[in-house]
């Protein structure tokens, strides 16, 4: 899944020099909630670059900064970043219009390990903006629902507002073969009759059958700290558990030393772990 | 000095079987004779690590922010300098007088082990001086404030503190510009002035904000002077002139001289004032409390 | 063998500075390090001493470095320029310790996936003039670090006669094209090269990467890292310490993006936009340095970070000494 020997050359990453972006406009930008926003790219000639599911890319609004994303989704025109409003950066995104050009570089990242979860059934276990990079592993595994089991996906949020891709989550998703969707929100609300608790009490009232799943995990550190333990109660075992890791970026291409966790450069060798590669890492994150 | 040193170990030991602290910041003997390194005891058993020699350079009040957020009690050994740094550390209520007993040391002068170290190490050609350069016109060698206190009372130094402010001053305006961009031109921006600085002790420094970022980090001449500006003129009338920032320089900046230049100003104008001097309300330092009669020429 | 006199070494450095960036070791004031020669230096030579302050990883991995400019206006924006800073270098007088550091380097920045076309282009074209070790001082453990003091790999490799006179050993082609262009300079004479002295200072490394690899954990870090103060100077003066912040500087619609020097002992160093920062206590950065020089880099690269030049114990104003450190993971006696 990652390796340390990356034989391939810039040519094969489309950029003859990985640290400079190639120029996008954007095309189309939808709310998903009050701080999150979905930016839909493309060049005249296309897409960029290639991007497998759980892919990162460094996207940039020049005079600002540059910071890395998931790739929410490669379609094939445009790709999809679901982006939450937290610094700098992102606020200067959540600023501009349709028509603007920004920077992009990648695709970074060793990615979600798609082939070896064939055959498997697939269990999504997400917390807030940590929709976004498992979406792409999830539409993914629908372009090809024949390779996949069954499918379950559990998300929670803060607040019904903070749910991503609600049109996906609630019509789409539920309608596809084998499919499972279920939806939980922190505190009780209004006009909402849907699950109440956290993802991990949620996780541990379904209790999923291990075998032959695989779990994919990603949220906020303490969300994913938690469902791993209860898997780990629930008889999944450590290749059976994958997540995403995030740390501070800079360069994306491992060798501006921030991303470390241990040797490992999450940008590089990284984001995609799996319980048992993560077990032998420094607990830094 | 090693009267001094049996004292010191002596106060330690019982400070920490009587509980009466829980820890103790002092400095103890490294490889070479002319280290001598901070340290922090906290068993009674460990205390003949500690030392007080000609070596004890460093300010141990620097490093007290470390411990803002707990609530144990410290013992630190402070010379003079250190025990005006404490002062502002409490001014700023980094640190309540209460978690501290302070151990003053009425101080010599120092040599600063980085020059010895240099010498020796062959780095260096220049034979390391008697008495480290941030020491040669002390005014206050003995603590300002302590619980109690160890060594002979020494005498102020020579003042000979804003010679180099005044050689300065007396420089045309092309002239001082080509000296300072001369100077800061060497910046780095390792920042190490900043962290030594007893003074410096903001959660968020300025210099790490993003939004906005007030200072860019390339090292062209315009933003190592904003650095270098900003960082002073924060500190103004908060300096208490322990050195450290110019001895952390790897670049041999002469920071004690824009330092000198604003103790100076803030003296001349709003004092008579030197920082670090007095737990009392009034010696809060003038720039950061408004008096009716605060001078107002210049507005 | 050839000899470089003392008193023509301006001259031969003027001459090689015709054709190419040529760096040496200079002090100005107390600041020393490796910086670019021209006729009328900012400045003087420093070629009596061990080595300089600041190391010579500014040759190719310059404190501030232009990586590309760009014009952003409304919604447009696009990059103008790539900034390549290539042509012929050559580093004269580099010492073992930092020459293993420079490989170091290249292990970072052209393998694993990613050549790095900036350093790239500073890097490919240098011809390295080095100086064997013969005097090193107490802080100086580069041969328990694997160095070869005595036998650089270099382009010419030079040897200290004392007066700053240099016997003078071409290695390579590269370094006899050099030797052919100070022909007039360079003196053929018998020389006895000098005794080395005895490397004092010594440090055992076997199994330390192992060790640490199960040593996260350990309360030994708190009281290592007790009087540090996050400063930075020691990555600052490290010859292979290469972390760097991309940034970027704007005026008007014009701008670029930048690269510089930065650390791991700051704070913002791992700070997430969100709030969240893995190393939030001082400790923690600390650890991160030391496991980074000792363990980590060994695990990736299977090379030593640490070259044991011996700046950041020199250095430090607090007093950290490396070897200390070293010697005292090394006492830990871990659980079975």
């Amino acid at each position: 899944m990652h390796d340390h020997n990356h034989e391939c050359t810039c040519e094969d990453h489309g950029h003859s020099n990985p640290l400079v972006p190639t120029m996008v406009k954007v095309v189309k930008i939808t709310d998903e909630t009050p701080d999150v926003k979905t930016f839909y790219v493309t060049t005249e000639d296309g897409i960029p670059f290639k991007v497998m599911p759980g892919q990162l890319a460094m996207v940039s609004q020049l005079p600002v900064g540059e910071g890395m994303f998931s790739v929410s989704w490669q379609a094939e025109d445009h790709l999809q970043f679901a982006i939450k409003r937290v610094g700098l950066l992102t606020e200067a995104l959540h600023e501009i219009e349709v028509g603007q050009t920004l920077g992009v570089r990648g695709p970074y990242g060793n990615g979600f390990p798609v082939d070896e979860c064939k055959g498997k059934d697939m269990l999504f276990i997400g917390g807030g903006i940590g929709l976004a990079p498992l979406r792409s592993f999830i539409k993914y595994c629908f372009k090809h629902r024949e390779d996949y089991g069954k499918i379950t996906i559990l998300y929670g949020s803060r607040t019904s507002a903070d749910l991503c891709f609600k049109d996906e989550l609630f019509d789409k998703w539920p309608k596809e073969k084998d499919t499972q969707v279920y939806v939980t929100i922190d505190n009780p609300e209004e006009g909402w009759d849907g699950h109440v608790g956290f993802v991990p009490a949620y996780l541990e009232e379904l209790k999923p059958n291990p075998e032959g799943t695989i779990a994919v995990i990603c949220g906020p550190p303490i969300m994913i700290k938690f469902c791993l333990q209860s898997l780990e109660k629930m008889g999944f075992n450590d290749e059976q558990v994958i997540t995403t890791l995030e740390m501070r970026m800079k360069c994306g291409i491992g060798k501006c030393g921030r991303c470390n966790i241990g040797h490992e450069y999450i940008c590089l060798d990284g984001p995609v772990f799996n319980l048992a590669q993560l077990k032998q890492l420094p607990p830094e994150w | 000095m090693s009267d001094n040193t049996a004292k010191a170990r002596e106060i330690a030991k019982k400070l920490l079987q009587e509980g009466t602290v829980a820890m103790v910041l002092g400095w103890e003997k490294g490889d070479e004779p002319y280290v001598s390194a901070p340290t922090v005891i906290r068993d009674a058993a460990d205390v003949d690590r500690l030392v007080l020699d000609e070596y004890c350079i460093h300010d141990r009040a620097a490093l007290l922010p470390d411990y803002r957020d707990r609530s144990e009690k410290i013992a630190i050994f402070a010379k003079g300098c250190d025990s005006r740094g404490i002062v502002r550390l409490i001014q700023d209520r980094v640190m309540p007088r209460e978690r501290l007993y302070i151990i003053g040391i009425n101080c010599p002068g120092m040599k600063d082990p980085n020059e010895y170290f240099r010498a020796a190490s062959g780095m260096s050609k220049a034979k390391p001086a008697e008495k480290a350069a941030k020491c040669l016109s002390c005014q206050y060698p003995n603590p300002v404030i302590y619980d109690e206190i160890v060594g002979e009372t020494q005498q102020p130094r020579d003042d000979k503190r804003f010679a180099e402010v005044d050689k300065i001053e007396s420089m045309s305006a092309d002239e001082r510009y080509e000296f300072f961009i001369k100077e800061f031109s060497k910046c780095i921006r390792c920042y190490a002035c900043r962290n030594a600085c007893v003074a410096c002790n903001c959660r968020t420094c300025i210099f790490d904000e993003t939004k906005p970022q007030w200072v860019g980090r390339s090292t062209d001449p315009v933003n190592n002077m904003l650095y270098q500006i900003v960082r002073s003129m924060h500190v103004a009338g908060r300096c208490v002139e322990c050195g450290e920032c110019e001895r952390a320089c790897p670049v041999g900046i002469p920071l004690m001289l824009f330092n000198r230049k604003l103790i100076k100003d803030v003296d001349q104008l709003f004092g008579p004032y030197q920082a670090g001097l007095s737990l009392e309300d009034d010696a809060l330092p003038p720039l950061s409390r408004y008096r009716v009669d605060d001078p107002d020429e210049f507005m | 063998m050839k000899v470089l006199p003392s008193d023509k070494i301006r001259e031969a450095l003027n001459i090689l500075a015709g054709e190419a960036k040529v760096y040496a070791p200079m002090v100005q004031g107390d600041a020393s390090g490796y910086f670019q020669w021209s006729d009328n230096p900012v400045g003087e030579l420093l070629l009596d001493t061990l080595n300089t302050y600041m190391s010579p990883k500014n040759i190719v991995m310059p404190q501030t470095e232009d990586m590309y400019k760009f014009v952003a206006q409304g919604k447009d924006a696009q990059v103008t320029e790539v900034v390549y800073a290539g042509g012929p270098r050559i580093i004269f007088g580099i010492r073992s310790c930092d020459l293993q550091a420079l490989h170091d380097l290249d292990l970072v920045f052209l393998t694993k996936g990613y050549e790095d076309e900036f350093y790239k282009a500073r890097r490919q074209d240098l011809a390295v003039i080095a100086r064997a070790c013969y005097q090193p001082g107490p802080a100086c453990f580069c041969e328990s670090m694997g160095v070869d003091r005595l036998n650089p790999q270099a382009d010419v490799v030079m040897h200290d006669l004392g007066q700053q006179d240099f016997a003078w050993e071409p290695k390579t082609p590269k370094g006899e094209e050099i030797t052919a262009k100070l022909q007039g300079i360079l003196v053929e004479k018998d020389v006895t090269l000098p005794q080395a002295a005895e490397m004092k200072t010594k440090v055992d490394i076997t199994g330390l990467s192992e060790k640490l690899a199960g040593m996260f954990e350990d309360p030994a870090w708190d009281e290592l890292a007790s009087r540090c103060m996050n400063c930075g100077v020691c990555t600052y003066v490290c010859p292979s310490c290469y972390c760097f912040d991309i940034q970027v500087t704007t005026r008007g619609d014009a701008g670029g993006r930048f690269r510089c020097w930065d650390s791991c002992m700051y704070k913002e160093y791992t700070q997430m936009a969100g709030g969240h920062n893995p190393r939030e206590f001082k400790k923690e950065r600390f650890r991160q340095r030391f496991l980074h020089k000792l363990q980590y880099f060994n695990e990736r690269y299977n090379a030593n970070l640490c070259i044991g030049c011996g700046r950041c114990v020199i250095m430090c104003p607090n007093s950290v000494n490396i070897l200390e450190v070293i010697t005292k993971l090394k006492e830990v006696r871990l659980d079975a």
